[in-house]
Parts: structure tokens; C-alpha cells; sequence
């Protein structure tokens, strides 16, 4: 972690609290400062009365004091939070620039959970930083002005307190040793139990069939026993720590107080000096706050670090050109990903897709598929090389123009948006219903949208999908925003093969999206069977390219096929066994 | 919310008087300090140390110390006794979470998002630090208070004029702004939670915002919720300046009033001592009190309201959600969960109930556990499925008579409506029009044990819990014999799983196991109990094609009804017959007069078929 660029965010954070942050500062300094004045005006003004002295003077002069503390008391707090909520939502809007700018970068980097633990939860923190600083300080005002207070008062109170604060330190520190190894138990106990929870949740299926919900209830709350042994423990913890307290601090006070006593009684002292002397010593015990005050500082700090790690990323740069007309073609040229050498992902891969052509890209998993779907439409650039299309390198291209030119579908697409029209309209272009439904339909969405109970208004939140349902919604959208390149990363992989025969005839022949540049990742032999070309992926390149039939003879290239396509002919015990005589040809006929 | 989360603590504390009492004994213990140290102070200064009489002085002090080891005592106790408050009501909570999530899921069909679960740990943690934290303040300050004001009074009555009119002038002020405080604190709450959601969401789906080119749009999305949490937080900051300003009337304003009145009271008597005293009652006693009272409640009783309501709502079913989508399970009959207020076990007494009014008809059937298994007739009349009234219906009109002991293939595009008729057979999903019925008993009539006997569905994705094999195996026949779980262990085919796993003994981890492996255990556990039917939901999709032939084998052998939703149109081909479905329509038939009658089937077949390779 970078220490500096953490206390630069930091300052930064602070700065963006506004006007707030001064009048803070000056509330906080003045309350400071009439916290560790006021029980020495007391006490005079005690002594003013008992005496019969300058009553009047001591007197307003005390209750000013009072009225200043509580309007001061008052705006700090306010202040203090208003100029939180203001550097709070700048950290957040800076950090959420910044995570749309780096993309997939990071999510290369981050997980999304860890992602927004530092959106949401350590930017507060971080936020946080100029009342936490300000009030750090401040808290240490009251009790170090005391501990002098009681020194000028009579030096043998001071010392007295002096004596006893270790004592009372060392009560405190304890405990936070004695606790933490209670809660880590308390808390693993917990998770135990949430993990069975989740697990029944994922098995609620097979739990609801078998009516077992109860048993369900019970097992799950297998760990509560112990989690209640544990929670007993913290308890008795605290008890100890809190009569320790109740226990320390008052007597220090007075031991104190019959210091003060015996000073008062051999005169040395007056009445509202023992009365300032009582407060002081509470005022001053607020001296074990150091030790808090500290550790909220260095958490401040190292949240801040969280969130300029994040930010230290650089972002991706787009260029400012508009693409040429053209029809498509994408060239990979010396594009190399990952480390050079035996741990490359793809090394020196040189490539032309041809414009308007239907390209699969076959492979075993981990040979780099995905990769070079991501490297067509840059959502990753390639370590060495460069990758163009028609002509420009994508870089240079202004990021709308290359998001309107390049459309994606995934395999597990994630769905943006409040309602289904909503997922498949997300991007760029804007379209109306009429094409959302019918973009569905050719992605087979169609049908099992409107048997949703608000049709293409139901909300995603609602409709629990399967993997195949997603993926359908997810090539919708793709097709609505499909410009002259679409890429197809294992779209059809939770399909059954008639809807993904059905999609596969949008994309071919004469359908709606075949004049298009199409890149299809597939483990798919019909998918590639269909294609104008088949780029086989292997060892970090192209280790053959043609059609699949000229492909088909190499036994490696069949392995990067899943079975059960290819179960039919190979299966031991399958079904082409036992399959009549003319079923095969019946079942081509209609192709 | 608020009425929910009340009735919650509410029933909680009646549960639990005496040992509310037993802490409110303790509690009034603590207070004796307080009460002393005024008195105490005053003593020792006007009997003792101004009288010239040191001795005194001192004896008075060591009176207070007393007190003041009492107190710590005292203290030591009461914290125990607020747990004993505390620690039920987080069982409770933890039930009434548990309970909730499992019931609500069993009744939508789907499990509740994991997300939202791990969140209501967390606000069962908060609930609990929160409750005890109201507790001891509001204890603490009722204690503390009474004995402060009985400690004045003693010291002189006049000296209560100045300090209970402010006092309660800062309470009422506390108590009219709590309204207000708890409305910001919900939306400070709620605003932070959409936030979170709406960031997750887009850091779970950053590569396809970045892929679809909608950076812009989503800033806006997630911008905006940051933008509404800044503005509920300063709205919340200027109502806590209400509390604030209400700490400093009921604080600090009795001290002003005692000071300014000081020089009357000394003239009418009022001794040194008595002001110190006084002072001391006020500024030690009565403001951290106060002090306590207003963060406790303002701050931690406001979460604890906050969460409890969130907590009360994940307890109890919530119908209109349910009506909205059930997909592949829908909607148990009933209302399981809803008792209302009530925790886990008024649940689960009224679930027990209800089923057991309901009586088994058909419980002779499947009775025994012997293992010798009857075959059930399966009857489907004029069968309509639709999700809600306005959708599309998934299944119309559908007719379908099985003879005991028939194997049935279901085939048909992903989304056809597979899983759906299984989940209706079984009686999980109730029709919208028309009849199921299991040997002529109406599928939906049967209680969940006599549903449970005569038929087993398993769905695609099995369920394996942490726990050993054999519990794992035996999950819906606990009482089934080593030689039973033998058979069908090797019947099935997992034989080589168990012993790869280390015995029936040996823990399991789902993690640790494929898809396929769990699969196979949830084959074995799904063979051992004697019901007459058994649906595969595409419950073998994950097994490589020999061992799914041999475990559907198995199943086919076994005496009883089966179903099975294919994944493979290997599967079709080795049952009686087949049923086609697509939306609506469905073809029934052989797999010859499927070939010759339904171009779907044709379909299917051929894409099964066919993908292999373009054979040169």
C-alpha cells in the first residue's frame, strides 16, 4: 500500500468537506477549550459565593461558558456531519469514475464483492477522515489541559492521578486482548451457520419435494448452542471490564478528592478548588481515548489505501477517432496476452477475420477463446501486438464508435437494468419496443418473456432465470446493439440444440444478422460445422484454420468438442445405437 | 416496520420477566453510588475537612469508596443479568431468520438471494449489540436518575426546583424529536442499502457495461443513490443537532440554574458542602446518564428498530412476492409461515397442524419401508399452467394417463415447460385448471409426509449438505439398512464415489465434489425410499452418457412409475413413451409415432443426433 497516496486522498477527502471543515475546526478548538476552562470557573464562582466576592463577574462568566459549550456542542456535531456527508459522496463518485474508466481492468484486479466493500464501506471511512482527525485531536485537549489544571491546582492532585491512571490503562488493555479471541470463536460459529443456511437454500429444491423444511430449520441451526456458548463468553468478558471500570476510575477520584481534602483542610486549597479538582479528574481520565483516537486514525488511513489502490490503476484511454465505413474485417496482429514465453495465453498471434463472415473460434478450455473475443472489442488489450478493425487500430477509436460497432453476447451474461425491455434495450443505441420484441424473438426470448405475469415490464429482481433463459436475454440485447462486428463468446452453451438451431438461422443464410461480421466462440461441432471459416485455438495460437470439415480429421480437433454433442457417434451405449433405421435421414430431411 | 420490531421485543421481555427483575435488582445496586457520591462529598467537606475535623473527611470518603466497590459489583452482575436478556433474543432472532428464509424459499420455489441472507446475519449481530446497549442505557439512566434526585433531596429539597424543570424540559425535547430521528435514521438506512445494490450490481457486471458501451448511463444509476445516502445523512445530521441541543438543556442547564442560584441558596442556608455536592450530583451523575440515555436510545435504539423490522419482514412469508413467479417449484399450499408475530415454533406448531388436519388418505400405499415399493397411477386432466392470470400459460389443456409402473420421457426445448410439469405431478406447483391425480387421490389434497411417501422428485441441481455420506444418502429413508443403502448404491452405480469418498462414514463437502458426483448421491438417496413414483428433473445431466445409462437403467428396473425430464435423447429412446412439449402444445407418444407424427421430435432427434460431425 501506498502510504502517501492514501494520506493525499486522504487530505484531498478532507478539503472536499467544503466551508464545513474550518467552522468544524473552530467549534471543536473553542469546545476544547471551554471543556478544560469551565471547572475552574465553577469553582470559583463557588468560592465567589461562599465568600462573598466577585459573585456577578464568576458567575456570568461560568453560565457564558456553559451557553458557549452547548451551542458549540450542537454546531460541532452538525458541522462535523455535514462536512462528512460532503467528502463521502465526492470519495464515492471519484471511485466510481474510476472503476467505470478501468472496466474490465478491474474486475481483472478486484473481485466485485472486494469492489464494493471499497465503494461502499471504505469510502465512508475514508470520507470520515476530517472529524475523525479534528475530533481525535480535540479529544486530547480536555484531558492533557485537565492533567495541568490539577497540577496548578495543587501539584500533589496531580500526582495522585498520575499514580493511578496506569492502573486504570491497564485494566482497559486487557480486556481487548481477553475479547478478541472469544469473538473470532463467536464469529466462525456464526459463519458455520450461515454456510448451512445458504446451502439449504441452494438445496431448497430438493427440500421443498421432500418436505423436509423443518429438519431443514433444525440442522441449520445446528451450531447455536456453541454459537451461545461463545456469546456467554463475550459477555463475561465485558462484565469483567465494565465492574473494573466502575470500579477504578471513581476511585481514583477519590483518592483525589481526599487529597484535595487534606489540602482544603489545612487551607491550602478552597472549597470550589475541590469541586474543579472532582471534575478535573473524570475530564482527565478521558486521557484513555488516546489509545481509540489512534486507531481510528490508522483505520481512516488504511481505508484510504484501499480506495487509492483502486485508484492508482490506471484507466483505459480511448482515442477520438470515428470508424470509416466498412464492412467488418478484424486483424490480430503479433498479439501477444499474459507474460511472454511458456505462461502466455496467446503469443504472437497473427490473424485476419474477413469482413462480414461467420469466424468460430474452437479450442480446449483455457486455450485462449474468450481471450480473443474480449481482444475484438477491447475489452482487453493485448500486451504486444495490435488489433484493428477495418483498417484502424482500436485505440484510436472514440468509445462510442467502437461500442457501436462492436456488439457482445456471453455465456453467462449479467443482466442490467430494472425490467426485461430495459436489459435488452441497455446500451448505446436506443430502440423502441417493437424491435426489443422482436430482437427477443430471434433470440428465442420471446416466447418465455410474455409468460412472465408483466410480460417485458416484469422486473429482472422478480424473475429468477435459468442459465439457458439469461443467455437468451443476454444475445437479445446483443443483437439489438449488433453493428458491423458481433462477438459470441459461448453464447448457446446452456441451450438445447433446437433453440440454438433456431438462433444459429438469425445469424446464417439469409437472417436478419448474416451480413454482419460474426466472431462465435464455441465447444459446439454444429456451431462450428455452420461457420465460413473455423480458427482452432491451441498451445497460445492458431494451430489450424479452414472450415470444420477439413478440420474434422485431426482427432485434437475433435477433442475440443464437447460429448454431448458428440455423444451420438461415440457415446459407448448411446443412442445412435439404438436409433431405427431412417431416423437419421428423417431427421436431416427438414435442414 | 416500527409495530413489527415493537411486537418482537415485546414478546421477548414477557418471555423473560424474572430475569428482567433479577436485572433491574442489580441495576438499582449499581445506582448506590450515585446516589452517594453527592452526599458523601458534601459530608466529608462541610462535617470533615472545613470543620478542621480531617478524620471525618476521610471516614466520609471511605463511605463512598463502599459504595463505590458495591457499584462495581453490582455492575459485574447486572451486565450478566443483560445478557440473559440478550443472548435469547438472539437465539430467537437467529430461528426466526433461519426459519423465514427456508420457509419463504419452500414456498416461492426459489432460494432466497444469498446476498440479502448474509445481510440478515449481520443485522442479527446489530439487533443484538443494539438491544443491549438500549437496555443498560435506559436502565442506567432510570437508576441512575432516581437516586441522583433522591440524593438532592437529601441534601436539600429547594436544590430539586433547579434541576428537574430542565431535566424534563430535555427529555420531552428528546422524546418529540424521536420520531423525526428514527424517520431519517430508516432512510439514512434504506438509502445506504440501495446504494449498495446498485453498486454491486455494477461491479458484478462491469464487463458487460463496459460491453455494451453504457458507462454513462450506469454513472448516472449509481451516481444518484450516492447522491440521495449525502442527502439523508445531512438530514439526519440536522435532526441529531435536536438531540444534542436536548442533551445540553437536560445537562447543563440544572448546573447553570444551581450556580446562578448558589448566592440565595447559601443565604437561606444552604451549606458549602451541600453546592459541592450538588455540582458533583449533576456534572458525574445525572449527565452521563442522560448522556447514555440519548445515544443509547437515538443512536442504537433506532438500529435496533431499524433492524428488527428488516428482520420481522424476512420472517414472515410475504404472499405477494410468492404470486409473482414460481418457477419450477411455486407455491406450498398454506401459508407456512404465517403466524404472524409469531417466532419459529408458533410457526411450525400451526405448519404441524394444518398437515396433520389435513390426514393422509393414501398413507397404506407406500407405508412400509421394506422396500417393497407400489407403482402409481398417474392421471393428468385438462391441465393449465400459467405464472400469473394475464401470462402465457406453459402448460394448456393437458391429458395424460400413466399406467403403474410406465416409464415416461419428457423432451422438449429449454423453457418448454419440462420442469414445470414435473413440479406438477409432484404437487409442488398447483394447477391453474384441471386435475393431477396419484392412484385417483388429487395430488394436491396429500399432506408434505403423504406426498413425500408416494412420490420423489429430484431436480437438476442436488442438494448435498455438509455432513457424513451416509446421512447424505439416507437423507429421505433415515431409517434405511446398511444392506438397502448397499444396493442401491451399486444398482445405481456410485459404488466407485463412496469408495473414493472414504465409506459412508467420511464427511462430504459439496465443494469438493462435481456436479456429477453430487448428482449420483442424490440418485442413491432418491432410490432407497419405497414411493411409487419418481420424477428425474433432468437429474442425471451432469453424469457422463454411460453412467447416466446405467443409473436411468437402475430407475427403470425398480419397480414403480417413473418420469424422467431428458436431458439427452438417449433418455427418450429407453422409456415407454414420450412426452413432447413446446409452450403449450404436446405431442404423446412411442418413439416410432413421434418420428412419424411431431416435426418437433424430429427435430429434437436429428440436433441430438446430427451435431456429431459432418461425417466425410
Amino acid at each position: 500500500m501506498d502510504r502517501r497516496a492514501a494520506d493525499r486522498l486522504l487530505l484531498t477527502a478532507a478539503r472536499r468537506g467544503g466551508p464545513w471543515v474550518a467552522v468544524m475546526m473552530a467549534t471543536s478548538l473553542l469546545l476544547a477549550g471551554v471543556y478544560t476552562v469551565l471547572p475552574a470557573l465553577m469553582g470559583r464562582t463557588v468560592d465567589a459565593v461562599l465568600s462573598g466576592g466577585d459573585t456577578a463577574g464568576w458567575l456570568s462568566l461560568s453560565i457564558a461558558a456553559i451557553f458557549v459549550l452547548m451551542v458549540c456542542d450542537t454546531l460541532d456535531d452538525l458541522v462535523g456531519k455535514l462536512a462528512e456527508a460532503r467528502s463521502v459522496a465526492w470519495v464515492r463518485h471519484t471511485l466510481l469514475r474510476h472503476v467505470l474508466g478501468l472496466g474490465t481492468r478491474a474486475t481483472r484486479r478486484f473481485t466485485s464483492g472486494d469492489l464494493v466493500s471499497r465503494l461502499v464501506g471504505n469510502s465512508a471511512r475514508t470520507g470520515q477522515v476530517a472529524s475523525t482527525l479534528v475530533w481525535a485531536v480535540m479529544d486530547l485537549v480536555p484531558p492533557l489541559g485537565a492533567i495541568v489544571a490539577l497540577a496548578l491546582i495543587d501539584p500533589w492532585l496531580c500526582l495522585t492521578f498520575l499514580v493511578g491512571l496506569p492502573v486504570v490503562l491497564l485494566l482497559v488493555r486487557t480486556f481487548v486482548r481477553d475479547a478478541s479471541d472469544i469473538n473470532e470463536h463467536y464469529f466462525d460459529a456464526q459463519g458455520r451457520l450461515a454456510a448451512r443456511l445458504v446451502d439449504a437454500l441452494t438445496g431448497i429444491r430438493t427440500i421443498t419435494a421432500a418436505g423436509t423444511v423443518d429438519r431443514e430449520v433444525r440442522r441449520v441451526l445446528g451450531p447455536l448452542p456453541e454459537l451461545r456458548r461463545h456469546g456467554s463468553g463475550m459477555w463475561r468478558a465485558l462484565a469483567r471490564v465494565s465492574s473494573r471500570e466502575a470500579l477504578t476510575v471513581p476511585l481514583l477520584e477519590v483518592a483525589v478528592l481526599a487529597v484535595a481534602g487534606l489540602e482544603l483542610a489545612q487551607g491550602r486549597i478552597t472549597p470550589g478548588q475541590v469541586l474543579a479538582a472532582g471534575e478535573y479528574v473524570v475530564v482527565a481520565t478521558g486521557i484513555s481515548s488516546v489509545v481509540s483516537s489512534a486507531s481510528r486514525l490508522a483505520l481512516a488511513r488504511a481505508t484510504a489505501g484501499r480506495v487509492s489502490e483502486v485508484l492508482a490503476e490506471p484507466t483505459v484511454r480511448y482515442g477520438d477517432e470515428k470508424l470509416p465505413d466498412g464492412p467488418g474485417r478484424l486483424e490480430f496482429r503479433g498479439v501477444t496476452v499474459g507474460a511472454s514465453g511458456s505462461g502466455a495465453v496467446l503469443e504472437n498471434l497473427w490473424l485476419t477475420v474477413p469482413g462480414g463472415a461467420l469466424v468460430a473460434v474452437a479450442g480446449r478450455s483455457g486455450s485462449g477463446k474468450s481471450v480473443l473475443a474480449a481482444l475484438a472489442g477491447r475489452l482487453l488489450d493485448p500486451d504486444e501486438g495490435e488489433v484493428l478493425l477495418d483498417g484502424v487500430p482500436l485505440p484510436r477509436l472514440d468509445r462510442s464508435a467502437l461500442r457501436k460497432a462492436v456488439a457482445y453476447g456471453f455465456e453467462r451474461p449479467v443482466l442490467l437494468g430494472e425490467t426485461f425491455a430495459d436489459a435488452i434495450a441497455f446500451g448505446p443505441r436506443s430502440v423502441d419496443a417493437d424491435e426489443v420484441s422482436r430482437q427477443a424473438a430471434a433470440a428465442r426470448a420471446d416466447a418465455f418473456i410474455r409468460r412472465m405475469p408483466e410480460g417485458y415490464g416484469t422486473r429482472l429482481a422478480d424473475a429468477p432465470l435459468s442459465g439457458g433463459e439469461a443467455q437468451r436475454v443476454g444475445l437479445a440485447r446483443a443483437f439489438v446493439q449488433a453493428g458491423r462486428l458481433l462477438v459470441l463468446d459461448d453464447v448457446a452453451a446452456s441451450l438445447d440444440t433446437v433453440t440454438e438451431h433456431h438462433i444459429s438461422q438469425v445469424l446464417t443464410g439469409a437472417g436478419a444478422l448474416a451480413d454482419r461480421t460474426r466472431l462465435v466462440v464455441t465447444h459446439r461441432a454444429s456451431t462450428a460445422a455452420r461457420a465460413d471459416i473455423v480458427i482452432w485455438l491451441d498451445g497460445g495460437g492458431v494451430r489450424g484454420q479452414g472450415t470444420h470439415r477439413e478440420l474434422w480429421s485431426e482427432p485434437s480437433y475433435r477433442a475440443a468438442f464437447q460429448p454431448v454433442t458428440g455423444a451420438g457417434g461415440e457415446g459407448p451405449g448411446g443412442a445412435g445405437t439404438g436409433l431405427p433405421e431412417g431416423a437419421d435421414a428423417a431427421a436431416r430431411s427438414p435442414a | 416496520m416500527t409495530g413489527r420490531a415493537g411486537g418482537l421485543l415485546r414478546s421477548s421481555l414477557r418471555r423473560r420477566r424474572k430475569e428482567f427483575t433479577r436485572f433491574t435488582g442489580w441495576s438499582l445496586l449499581q445506582a448506590v453510588p450515585a446516589f452517594f457520591s453527592g452526599w458523601a462529598v458534601a459530608r466529608a467537606v462541610d462535617d470533615g475537612f472545613l470543620a478542621g475535623r480531617t478524620g471525618a473527611g476521610f471516614a466520609w470518603l471511605g463511605v463512598l469508596a463502599g459504595a463505590i466497590v458495591i457499584g462495581a459489583w453490582a455492575t459485574h452482575h447486572a451486565t450478566l443479568g443483560l445478557s440473559a436478556l440478550v443472548e435469547p433474543l438472539r437465539d430467537e432472532l437467529v430461528t426466526l431468520v433461519t426459519s423465514g428464509t427456508l420457509h419463504r424459499s419452500a414456498q416461492v420455489g426459489t432460494p432466497a438471494d444469498t446476498a440479502g441472507v448474509a445481510r440478515l446475519t449481520e443485522h442479527v449481530e446489530i439487533a443484538r449489540e443494539a438491544y443491549g446497549a438500549v437496555v443498560m442505557f435506559v436502565q442506567g439512566f432510570v437508576v441512575t436518575s432516581t437516586g441522583v434526585l433522591l440524593g438532592l433531596a437529601t441534601l436539600d429539597p429547594v436544590l430539586l426546583l433547579f434541576v428537574l424543570p430542565p431535566l424534563l424540559l430535555g427529555l420531552g425535547l428528546f422524546v418529540g424529536s424521536l420520531r423525526a430521528l428514527a424517520a431519517r435514521q430508516r432512510s439514512v438506512v434504506l438509502a445506504d442499502e440501495r446504494m449498495a445494490e446498485s453498486v454491486s450490481a455494477l461491479t458484478g457486471g462491469l464487463r458487460d457495461v463496459v460491453a455494451c458501451g453504457a458507462e454513462d448511463v450506469i454513472r448516472k444509476q449509481t451516481g444518484d443513490p450516492i447522491d440521495t445516502t449525502a442527502r439523508a445523512t445531512r438530514a439526519l445530521a440536522r435532526t441529531t443537532a435536536l438531540r444534542t441541543a436536548a442533551l445540553g438543556i437536560g445537562g447543563w442547564l440544572p448546573l447553570v440554574l444551581i450556580l446562578a442560584g448558589a448566592p440565595w441558596l447559601v443565604k437561606g442556608g444552604v451549606t458549602a458542602g451541600a453546592v459541592l455536592g450538588a455540582v458533583t450530583y449533576v456534572s458525574q451523575g445525572l449527565q452521563p446518564a442522560l448522556q447514555g440515555l440519548v445515544q443509547g436510545v437515538g443512536g442504537s435504539g433506532l438500529w435496533l428498530l431499524v433492524t428488527l423490522g428488516r428482520i420481522a419482514e424476512a420472517a414472515e412469508g410475504t404472499p405477494a412476492e410468492a404470486a409473482v413467479r414460481g418457477r419450477g417449484m411455486g407455491q406450498a399450499k398454506g401459508s407456512l409461515t404465517g403466524a404472524g408475530a409469531g417466532l419459529a415454533a408458533a410457526g411450525e406448531t400451526s405448519h404441524r397442524a394444518s398437515t396433520a388436519a389435513r390426514g393422509s388418505a393414501l398413507a397404506s400405499g407406500a407405508s412400509g419401508a421394506s422396500g417393497t415399493s407400489r407403482a402409481s397411477r398417474v392421471e393428468l386432466r385438462g391441465v393449465t399452467f400459467r405464472y400469473a392470470r394475464s401470462a402465457e400459460p406453459v402448460i394448456s389443456g393437458l391429458d395424460l394417463v400413466l399406467r403403474p409402473g410406465e416409464h415416461l420421457a419428457v423432451v422438449g426445448p429449454s423453457g418448454a415447460g419440462k420442469s414445470t410439469f414435473a413440479a406438477l405431478v409432484a404437487g409442488v406447483l398447483e394447477p391453474r385448471a384441471g386435475q393431477i391425480r396419484l392412484d385417483g387421490v388429487p395430488v394436491r389434497s396429500l399432506d408434505t409426509d403423504g406426498l413425500a411417501r408416494h412420490r420423489v422428485l429430484i431436480p437438476q441441481e442436488a442438494y448435498v449438505f455438509a455432513g457424513t455420506l451416509w446421512e447424505n444418502l439416507t437423507y429421505l429413508e433415515p431409517g434405511a439398512t446398511t444392506t438397502a443403502v448397499d444396493a442401491a448404491v451399486d444398482t445405481v452405480g456410485a459404488r466407485p464415489l463412496v469408495e473414493r469418498l472414504g465409506g459412508y462414514d467420511a464427511p462430504v463437502d459439496h465443494q469438493e465434489l462435481s456436479a456429477g458426483e453430487r448428482q449420483l448421491i442424490a440418485l442413491v438417496r432418491s432410490y432407497l425410499p419405497p414411493a411409487g413414483l419418481i420424477l428425474l428433473d433432468e437429474a442425471t445431466c451432469h453424469l457422463d452418457p454411460e453412467t447416466e445409462a446405467g443409473a436411468e437403467d437402475a430407475f427403470a428396473r425398480r419397480p414403480g412409475t417413473l418420469i424422467v425430464c431428458a436431458h439427452r435423447i438417449s433418455s427418450a429412446l429407453r422409456a415407454d413413451r414420450i412426452l413432447v412439449l413446446d409452450g403449450a402444445r404436446a405431442d404423446l407418444g412411442t418413439h416410432e409415432e413421434l418420428m412419424a407424427g411431431s416435426a418437433l421430435y424430429r427435430d429434437l432427434v436429428g440436433h441430438w443426433e446430427v451435431t456429431a460431425s459432418p461425417t466425410p
